[in-house]
């Protein structure tokens, strides 16, 4: 099989949420000695894009996306031994978390899988987390990007307030602050001066996409 | 600056350049709902502009209105700056309002009339006595008059009911929708709104004129003066007994979620406008999110007494659910969101005249409904909702995972899949369709349910075959079907044929708490013990939500 086939069989299989598939043309990657990275990111990482955007479009919901997650996550634990050191480097950190006041996390948790699936390494700060949390560990982590979700109307305020000390310890342009959840809005977003919204998961990595991308543009 | 003038109401006013539409009305005092707190996403706050209007647009591109609505140059108040002169219409929505369904009745049972007000004729004055202690006297014989109300404090409704403390029959009844909704439409909006003095200050006065004009309302129908009034019960969810008390809401709206008030006890009833020696008593609140209408709901269906395996669920923008295992409760509550009250729902709407209410696919294909108050839809409450939703999953034209199924569905229902912008819907006229993004609306709202049912009923090691009767509450609940609920699977198919609608058990409930002062004692000792369950903090609660999300 060539390369460009196996690549588009591995996407279809992440899409159709066939592990099985996934498991067999990973192997048959290792095998024919296809770049391990390569294979994760033409192949399975394209798969969860394509299934993401038809989360975004409404066709597949939280389930089936779950589902092709865990498919590309059988390929990727055939494939990542097989990555050479030199290309494990260079992932994009991003420190996400519910802020302080709120429990509820599912639409967190949803974020971070698809940014892992898309190659951003993901520091998890779990739920009520408070406001210095997210700035101190951003630092320590040297993260680029804080991602801040809020399912309460009654908790979004907690977001004006990361900015705020964002600010106040003048590193306010070292992250792109990004924000969203159910009562969340781009109005919102503006208001407290956040670098922008997010509606979904989907769009939340095409974002950190962006935003990486503009990073890297900007003069150190 | 510029001027607006809103020409329904025949009011204008200047306003500063920037300002929205919707915060020029609320200056006005020109009500516009607002269900998704002005975020432009609910598409309910639209209205129509005069042609020499110019305004602009925040974000017009994401905006729920369809195509050919912006072109009849529809806009969203919440979203559209006022940047010059405009002229608005607002769509009047008083008639549907009027017209909205408001239950006012709840089943019970009977029990003995044993009211904590009594009076005593001493042959110069009549005492009153509360609890059997004296709390004060009126001239002459009074014993023939002494009457109490319970009002259930509802998010959305109000319902009132003026009981004859003496005989334990209700006298007059009356409803209305909570005004706050002006303020602040769903509870989380309103704990935000009530955070501040003034806030609060504003909901709780809102309320307390609410009240007032139902009271004089339901005096006038009895014949009855409102001095001989001593006490009032204040049933509802812990956030509007919360406001109407006067409490800061705020600990409600964060982790770890405390209510400062217990419940169980009695209240100064000043602005009320009842007998000096007047009270007003709230019944026991069991949690942040598991209100004192619960607790009244709990009461009248007997959850700690009754043998056998009972299922108590109030299904609404937050579903509260009480499991009891032969006198053993546990409780909780689950974000459902607002799309059981037709809210972010394409063409949702209350349930009001003109809402679909039912809706049934026969046979041969062909659709058959009802409108509240009859003729053409003009769009879908939850009831409808749910209905059109299970009926399409039984005929396969939703599948089990909620998309729109491709396939061999009868011509009548091909050509009722069309699509809106771009996007596939299914139409029940050409004016009211639901959208894919709807279905996903109810899949949330139905799985948080039934996610919280399933968490309960581990919790209590039950199995859902083995649950002996399931009551749904509320006024929303009591217009739904069983078959629907098993349909989309917001109750386990092992309920079938279990199914009681018991109706506003708030009010109800509240009427027992007034006429029968030993409940007082018995349901703190109850609420005291029931197991309260903060689902978020549940071992593998996330994978139940998702596994309840299909049909």
């Amino acid at each position: 099989m060539t390369k460009e086939k196996l690549y588009k069989g591995l996407a279809d299989a992440v899409v159709d949420m066939d592990e099985s598939t996934v498991a067999r043309l990973s192997e048959e990657a290792v095998c024919n000695r296809f770049d391990a990275y390569e294979t994760i990111d033409m192949g399975l990482a394209k798969g969860m894009e394509r299934a993401g955007q038809l989360f975004e479009d409404e066709e597949y919901f939280v389930p089936e996306l779950l589902m092709c997650s865990e498919a590309l996550t059988v390929g990727v634990d055939i494939l990542k031994p097989h990555i050479r050191r030199s290309e494990r480097e260079d992932k994009h950190k991003i420190v996400i978390g519910v802020i302080r006041g709120d429990t509820h996390d599912i639409g967190k948790n949803l974020v971070k899988l698809m940014l892992s699936s898309a190659g951003f390494e993901v520091v998890d700060l779990g739920r009520d987390v408070p406001t210095n949390t997210f700035v101190d560990r951003a630092v320590e982590e040297s993260a680029r990007i804080i991602m801040i979700s809020s399912l309460m109307t009654t908790t979004m305020e907690g977001m004006k307030e990361v900015v705020s000390i964002l600010q106040e310890r003048g590193i306010r342009s070292r992250f792109k602050v990004v924000i969203g959840g159910g009562p969340v809005s781009q109005g919102f977003a503006d208001k407290i001066g956040a670098d922008a919204y997010s509606p979904n998961a989907n769009h939340a990595v095409r974002l950190a996409n962006e935003l990486v991308r503009e990073d890297a543009r900007e003069p150190k | 600056m510029p001027r607006v003038r809103f020409l329904n109401e025949n009011l204008s006013l200047t306003v500063e350049d920037g300002v929205t539409i919707l915060e020029a009305a609320r200056t006005a005092g020109v009500n516009i709902e607002t269900p998704c707190n002005a975020i432009g996403l609910c598409g309910k706050c639209r209205v129509k502009l005069g042609s020499a209007s110019s305004t602009v647009d925040i974000d017009s591109q994401k905006s729920p209105l369809s195509k050919a609505e912006s072109a009849r140059t529809y806009v969203l108040a919440c979203q559209s700056a006022i940047h010059g002169d405009v002229d608005v219409l607002v769509e009047d929505r008083s008639a549907e309002n009027r017209s909205l369904r408001i239950l006012s009745e709840g089943s019970s049972f009977s029990y003995e009339v044993k009211p904590f007000i009594t009076k005593r004729f001493n042959g110069h004055v009549t005492e009153i006595l509360g609890g059997g202690i004296p709390i004060g006297e009126e001239d002459g014989d009074t014993t023939e008059e002494c009457y109490g109300v319970v009002v259930d404090i509802g998010t959305t409704t109000l319902v009132a009911s003026l009981i004859d403390l003496k005989t334990g029959e209700e006298i007059a009844t009356e409803s209305m929708l909570n005004p706050q909704s002006a303020y602040a439409q769903d509870v989380l909006a309103r704990i935000n709104f009530a955070s501040c003095p003034d806030g609060l200050a504003t909901l709780r006065r809102c309320f307390i004129e609410a009240y007032l004009t139902m009271s004089k309302a339901m005096y006038e129908h009895a014949v009855i003066d409102p001095m001989r009034v001593y006490e009032v019960v204040f049933s509802g969810n812990t956030t509007m007994l919360h406001i109407a008390c006067g409490l800061d809401p705020s600990p409600l709206g964060r982790y770890p979620y405390i209510s400062k008030l217990g419940g169980g006890e009695h209240m100064n009833a000043e602005g009320l406008h009842i007998s000096p020696f007047g009270r007003i008593y709230l019944p026991p609140v069991i949690s942040a999110f598991v209100g004192a209408d619960i607790t009244s709901g709990t009461l009248v269906s007997r959850l700690d007494e009754i043998e056998g395996i009972t299922a108590f669920i109030d299904v609404g923008t937050n579903g509260e659910i009480v499991l009891a295992r032969d006198g053993v409760l546990s409780a909780t509550s689950t974000a459902a969101g607002p799309a059981f009250e037709g809210m972010n729902i394409a063409r949702g709407m209350r349930a009001a005249r003109g809402a679909l209410e039912s809706f049934a696919i026969g046979a041969d294909g062909e659709i058959s409904c009802s409108v509240i108050g009859g003729g053409e839809p003009i769009g879908i409450c939850g009831s409808g909702l749910l209905d059109v939703v299970g009926e399409l999953v039984r005929v396969g034209v939703i599948g089990k995972n909620g998309r729109f199924a491709e396939g061999h569905h009868n011509e009548s229902l091909k050509k009722a899949l069309r699509s809106v912008d771009g996007k596939r819907a299914f139409f029940i006229t050409d004016e009211v369709y639901i959208t894919q993004r709807d279905i996903r609306q109810a899949q949330l709202a139905k799985g948080a349910v039934r996610a919280g049912v399933e968490a309960l009923m581990s919790r209590l090691g039950v199995s859902d075959d083995s649950v002996d009767r399931v009551l749904i509450a509320g006024s929303f609940g009591y217009h739904l079907n069983e078959r629907s609920l098993l349909e989309i699977g917001l109750l386990p198919s092992a309920f079938a044929g279990k199914v009681l609608f018991v109706g506003n058990t708030s009010q109800s409930g509240g009427t027992a708490f007034l006429l029968n002062t030993d409940f007082r004692e018995r349901m703190k000792d109850v609420v005291g013990r029931i197991d309260k369950i903060e689902l978020a903090n549940e071992p593998g609660f996330e994978k139940l939500f998702v596994n309840s999300l299909g049909f």
